[in-house]
């Protein structure tokens, strides 16, 4: 990946850059902002947010800043992207990594649950404050859970049966993302990973029917 | 006028905020026309809160957006409501009553459970593919701004899909929690309404179907239902002529 999507929660502020060429400089700059408009949102909310407020956090000029962005809108979106790229970097490595399909299932779901249970911060901004920003919001919503159904399509091959219906794939998306939502929103999103068992079973379920969507689901829980 | 009768205004409007559903019969049943005038006064404001959500959501949306649409002064918009989060949660209960409506007027009168929960579903994407500003409001402001709505339409329709699942005294036997249903059936609408394809809302049948099933009847009865549920326009296509 290119370190534009590097990981926002390990961005620092860079120390004794001076003497840096500017372009360095820059976009340190706009990492920091990055980083900040995420710790900035998710604990004071969006609404309640100012670019001033972002500033302080970053360390950053007014003058840069909007250099850099045009509005605190367009800097949260650009934060938020970078951190569903890392998501579904993530998600893709563990579920395309060779291996029969139920496993790869499980350990793309493992990796999701993981994402969102290592930084409450990040998860709440990720999920939760982003559908503050308005309209933008609903399609960066759509666009994002087409990219998850998309993945998993992708790698759906001869041993995942068949399924039934003709969206299997939207609910198990679907399916991730309540359970996910569900804590995150109640920040208990360290709790996510105790999850893994049954969100195997939901996922799989209309894939290969019950009896081995319960087995997948004993076999996920004894694993833990 | 309406100054002079505030006192009476306010009253029926702490009865509508009250209760939700006792705004139905105050509804049908206005006493005088004054009370039709501060109801419909009502709605329309109702109305322009749940249009201008869905054009612009929760969040962009301003008194004075909803002022200008439902055409009335602000005084007149606070005289009805204490200011925007009052007028949304107004908004919601309006919608979750066409909901219920909906609901309780499909889910009578069907031979098995799976049956009803097939046509209560249908009628309910139907009702949102007519209405994409309400789908967009219930699936998604509502969770947004509150997300303990979610729960609120647990309690609306859990012990309606429980009751219904319970007939024939069948042994209960979840096979999932079935309170995940909501929140998956929510993501599921709120993708389409809002990737612009609220009008073919009904697609999406089956996979409610066994959403709203699979909790309570496993997977192979939930994707009977489902399959049920898929829409086959050619008459010849006997719904269950796959299996």
């Amino acid at each position: 990946m290119t370190d534009n999507s590097e990981d926002l929660r390990r961005w620092r502020l860079p120390r004794g850059r001076h003497g840096l060429p500017r372009e360095t400089v820059t976009r340190s700059q706009r990492e920091r902002l990055l980083a900040a408009v995420v710790r900035v949102t998710a604990t004071k909310g969006y609404e309640s947010t100012t670019v001033g407020n972002i500033l302080e956090e970053a360390g950053v000029g007014r003058e840069t800043f909007y250099e850099l962005f045009d509005d605190k809108r367009t800097c949260m979106l650009a934060a938020h992207a970078i951190l569903v790229d890392d998501l579904e970097a993530k998600a893709r490595t563990a579920y395309t990594e060779p291996g029969p399909w139920v496993d790869r299932v499980r350990n793309g779901l493992t990796a999701v649950l993981e994402w969102f249970s290592e930084d409450a911060t990040v998860s709440r901004f990720t999920l939760i404050e982003l559908t503050a920003v308005g309209s933008a919001a609903r399609t960066r919503f759509q666009a994002d859970f087409g990219r998850f159904v998309t993945l998993m399509d992708e790698g759906l091959d001869g041993d995942a049966a068949r399924p039934d219906l003709a969206q299997a794939t939207s609910l198990a998306v679907g399916a991730t993302l309540a359970r996910v939502y569900g804590k995150v929103v109640l920040d208990r999103s360290a709790e996510l990973p105790c999850l893994l068992p049954e969100l195997v079973y939901e996922v799989l379920v209309p894939f290969l029917g019950e009896e081995v969507a319960r087995s997948e689901q004993g076999r996920s829980a004894r694993a833990e | 006028m309406v100054m002079r009768f505030s006192c009476r205004n306010e009253t029926i409007e702490m009865m509508q905020k009250q209760s939700s559903s006792e705004t139905q019969p105050s509804v049908l049943d206005p006493t005088t026309r004054r009370d039709i005038g501060v109801i419909s006064q009502r709605r329309r404001i109702i109305e322009a809160m749940v249009s201008s959500c869905a054009e612009k959501s929760y969040s962009a949306t301003t008194i004075s957006d909803i002022v200008s649409r439902a055409s009335i002064s602000r005084t007149t918009f606070y005289k009805r409501f204490s200011g925007k989060r009052d007028c949304f949660d107004a908004a919601i209960d309006a919608c979750i009553d066409e909901v219920r409506e909906v609901a309780g007027a499909t889910s009578i009168g069907w031979d098995s459970a799976p049956e009803a929960v097939r046509k209560t579903t249908a009628a309910l994407l139907e009702l949102m593919a007519a209405k994409p500003d309400l789908a967009q409001l219930l699936t998604g402001d509502a969770i947004w701004v509150d997300p303990s709505t979610a729960d609120r339409y647990r309690r609306l329709l859990m012990p309606a899909l429980e009751g219904l699942l319970d007939v024939g005294g069948e042994e209960k036997r979840w096979h999932a929690n079935p309170s995940l249903a909501f929140g998956r059936a929510q993501l599921l609408i709120f993708n389409e309404v809002a990737a612009g394809r609220s009008g073919q809302l009904r697609a999406l049948h089956p996979e409610i179907v066994y959403l709203f099933l699979v909790p309570f009847v496993g997977h192979d009865e939930a994707i009977k239902q489902s399959r049920l549920a898929q829409r086959c326009p050619q008459p010849d296509v006997a719904p269950d002529s796959d299996r």
